[in-house]
């Protein structure tokens, strides 16, 4: 999860988000070698003793600088294009989950086979027990089972929302009136967090997400209590 | 709790403030083939033409090649290698929901072997 002075990604924790970190390093790496490049030609700038002022064209340079980047770019964009497909591959999920966002929470709804549905608020500050996470904890969290194909459909009852997870590599908006679907794995157990990601109001940022991934026992003994 | 999960500032070294090379997998050892083919070409190029400035412009141009390519070819290994541990590790989990079914694939190679002899 985060933590205090994280500027990078949160560890992956579903196979699609571990691609995006693999893109991320590479996309990472080009950028160093064009900021090293940059530094490197601002250097030899200040240093040189040389100025013509007469320049009319410049045909060789221009070439360079302009297929330099194309290639720069091409090299970028098919890492990229290969994770973007990745992400939209269809997986015959085994469980599908609707989460709706209202104004400050979320409710979750497992209907695959009984009718669970129940409302996720935020902890607040003052209940929270000694050693929670501030402002990211909540009553009722979201239980699924892990290394399962997982279908959320995503949609709000008033305004905007969007449903975030940052180590599962999923953001989708939460649009009144619309579906929204998103398909993860959750490779590992664990809990994760997130926090709604679009404007919503007062209290946008005090509904968070909270996701526990357990083994398929847990969880259906979970669900039956839930239910019960 | 509080304590989990910070980073351990020892152990990560940011190259101009943005490239871990020590958390990124392969981004050591391309910079350190970098900096050695860097070092090569633009050596070799001032020995053979006493050229300073030309020199370290070849030597830049190799430090970005060289690197480039130990990135690339590097990544691509390890983008390979985890396919595979992954292929293997859902294999290891069905195993034994597999085991004695047609998916099985040792009752597979068990039955090559039988019809083979």
């Amino acid at each position: 999860m985060a933590h205090p002075l994280l500027l990078g990604f949160q560890d992956a924790m579903s196979p699609i988000m571990e691609e995006l970190l693999h893109f991320h390093d590479h996309t990472l790496m080009i950028v160093f070698l064009i900021s090293t490049m940059v530094l490197y030609i601002i250097t030899l700038m200040m240093t040189t003793k040389l100025t013509y002022t007469n320049t009319m064209n410049a045909q060789e340079v221009e070439m360079i600088w302009t297929i330099l980047p194309a290639i720069v770019l091409i090299t970028i964009a098919l890492p990229s294009l290969r994770v973007l497909y990745l992400m939209d591959e269809i997986n015959n999920p085994h469980l599908t989950i609707k989460a709706m966002g209202h104004q400050w929470y979320w409710t979750y709804e497992y209907t695959d086979y009984e009718n669970l549905e129940f409302d996720s608020y935020m902890t607040p500050t003052k209940t929270l027990p000694n050693g929670h996470f501030r402002l990211l904890e909540v009553d009722h969290r979201m239980v699924m089972p892990m290394e399962s194909p997982i279908r959320m459909l995503v949609s709000a009852e008033d305004v905007l929302h969007s449903w975030a997870v940052p180590s599962l590599g999923v953001k989708t908006d939460a649009v009144p009136g619309r579906l929204n679907q998103a398909t993860f794995i959750v490779t590992r157990p664990g809990v994760f967090y997130g926090q709604c990601s679009e404007i919503c109001g007062a209290n946008h940022s005090f509904m968070p997400i909270v996701i526990e991934s357990v083994p398929l026992w847990h969880f259906e003994n979970w669900s039956s209590l839930m239910f019960s | 709790m509080a304590g989990e999960g910070e980073p351990d500032s020892e152990k990560t070294f940011k190259l101009l403030g943005i490239l871990d090379v020590q958390n990124i997998p392969c981004s050591r050892e391309s910079i350190l083939y970098g900096s050695l083919g860097s070092l090569v070409v633009g050596l070799g190029h001032f020995l053979a033409t006493s050229r300073v400035r030309r020199s370290f412009d070849f030597g830049m141009g190799g430090f970005v090649l060289t690197t480039l390519g130990c990135w690339i070819y590097c990544r691509y290994n390890h983008a390979k290698l985890r396919i595979q541990q992954r292929i293997i590790q859902e294999g290891m989990r069905n195993k034994i929901l597999y085991e004695s079914s047609d998916f099985d694939p040792e009752r597979k190679q068990n039955s090559n072997l039988g019809s083979k002899s």
